[in-house]
């Protein structure tokens, strides 16, 4: 928690402050860049199977790379230190789930230019949420107060801006503007709240990686129920999926990188709070916007007033991004979560000593060697086993791509990954 | 898991907000399909 804080031996001094500032930005670019393989489905087929195809890729993710940076010990270890947390792992997966489906419905009544701001308002649901039950921004000056809330208004604002540009055509459904509004302000809320989940778990010394374990289970146990009533039973869920076969690895693809930033995500939660974090990664829509417009040339019809309000968007975005960045929690504030902290300690009996160690970045445990398990690569072949299946029955898709553009966003993307995920193992271990 | 865990669950705030806010949101959601 603090931005001074002493580190172990051979390890980095970085601040959490600037670690959080970090993950949050790297992630951003990878939910971003999520968007990219689901764009080259094209066959008409609805957003809410492409969206299942998705949870059930990052399902696969969310196994395969907390058993590669950490093992199936220490993960075990860190769920059964903390096993109430497990009802919260669960309830965020559920939220998450619900909320995405809301979107679906939002998107499909009022488009994608009115949906969207809509629902990014969860930074500020967040942001709320963070400051009632875990004590942030309080004891905090002025300045930092203007800086972290002028920032997410910010970040809203430029979604909004953004959104409206890149509308390519309103797709609402006449009529059905009412529903739309309030499914999107409920994803809004409902993906707000599941921040509470996040924030518990970090400031109670959990693993950001044993969370997102648990955390899947919610998403896909919901996911396949709401399929299972959408469809109207299993039996027309799994030929529905059937029928889809041939596009399933794109989602699946978007799915795994999509838990890539959720994890950057969930480790700025942890380092910065949900009242900044969320803001921070919640910039993502420029590297949706940057894919788009460079590689599936979904901009080539824009108006010169449109290319104005996406360099604005973009420019409102980023000031936002940067207030927040600088507005490291002083010691007042940073007093106050402790004191969040100390309620878990006292409430569920935890050790409170290990608890702010492991909130500082120094978990205890985080450099005890830990030995593989044969079912670790049982895990990582079965994960490499489902990809290579759903990659050799995968259909073509004809949509143009510009291959310079997609060699440089890929680049673009893979440096933070190395980059953060560097900071984060020579910094915290991962923990 | 002992009682007295379940009971600091059950009692605790950070449990309510996000299961009240589920619930609503499942409700919406079954409204609107």
């Amino acid at each position: 928690m603090s931005s001074n804080a002493t580190a172990a031996p051979a390890r980095s001094t970085l601040s959490l402050h600037k670690l959080g500032v970090f993950c949050g930005l790297a992630a951003a670019v990878w939910l971003g860049s999520a968007e990219a393989p689901t764009k080259l489905v094209n066959e008409g087929f609805s957003p809410f199977l492409i969206s299942m195809g998705m949870v059930m890729g990052a399902f696969v993710a969310r196994w395969t790379v907390p058993t590669l940076l950490k093992g199936t010990r220490f993960l075990y270890r860190d769920l059964r230190d903390k096993p109430h947390l497990i009802v919260w792992a669960l309830l965020g997966g559920m939220l998450w789930a619900v909320a995405n489906t809301l979107t679906i419905f939002a998107v499909r009544n009022v488009g994608l230019a009115i949906a969207f701001p809509l629902w990014n308002t969860n930074s500020l649901v967040g942001l709320l949420w963070g400051c009632i039950l875990f004590k942030e921004l309080r004891g905090s000056r002025t300045r930092d107060w203007v800086k972290v809330l002028g920032g997410a208004a910010a970040i809203v604002f430029g979604a909004a801006v953004l959104a409206i540009a890149t509308a390519q055509q309103h797709a609402g459904a006449p009529g059905r503007a009412a529903i739309g509004i309030i499914a999107a302000l409920g994803a809004g809320v409902l993906l707000g709240t599941m921040y509470i989940p996040y924030r518990k778990a970090y400031i109670s010394g959990m693993n950001p990686l044993s969370f997102v374990t648990i955390f899947t289970f919610g998403e896909l146990g919901t996911i396949l129920t709401l399929g299972w009533i959408f469809y109207g039973g299993a039996g027309n869920l799994v030929a529905e999926l059937h029928r889809a076969r041939p596009m399933l690895f794109w989602p699946f693809l978007g799915g795994f990188c999509w838990v890539i930033g959720d994890l950057f995500q969930q480790y700025a939660a942890k380092y910065l709070g949900i009242g900044r974090g969320i803001p921070l990664s919640n910039t993502n829509q420029l590297w949706g916007l940057a894919w788009g417009a460079l590689v599936f040339s979904e901009m080539a019809g824009l108006s010169f007033s449109g290319k104005v309000l996406i360099i604005a968007g973009s420019l409102i975005m980023i000031a936002g991004a940067v207030s927040i960045s600088m507005a490291a929690p002083p010691p007042s504030e940073l007093d106050n979560w402790r004191l969040a902290m100390s309620r878990e300690c006292d409430r569920y009996g935890l050790d409170s000593k290990n608890v702010a160690a492991v909130v500082q970045g120094d978990d205890p445990l985080a450099d005890d060697p830990h030995y593989r398990r044969w079912w670790e690569l049982l895990i990582m072949l079965t994960a490499c086993a489902i990809f290579v299946w759903l990659a050799i029955g995968t259909r073509a898709q004809h949509i143009s791509v510009s291959l310079p553009w997609m060699i440089v966003l890929m680049v673009g993307t893979l440096i933070p990954l190395l980059v953060c995920g560097t900071l984060l193992w020579r910094r915290t271990r991962f923990s | 898991m002992k009682r007295s865990a379940l009971f600091c669950i059950l009692t605790d705030i950070h449990l309510w907000v996000p299961v009240v806010v589920l619930i609503l949101g499942t409700a919406l959601l079954m409204t609107l399909r």
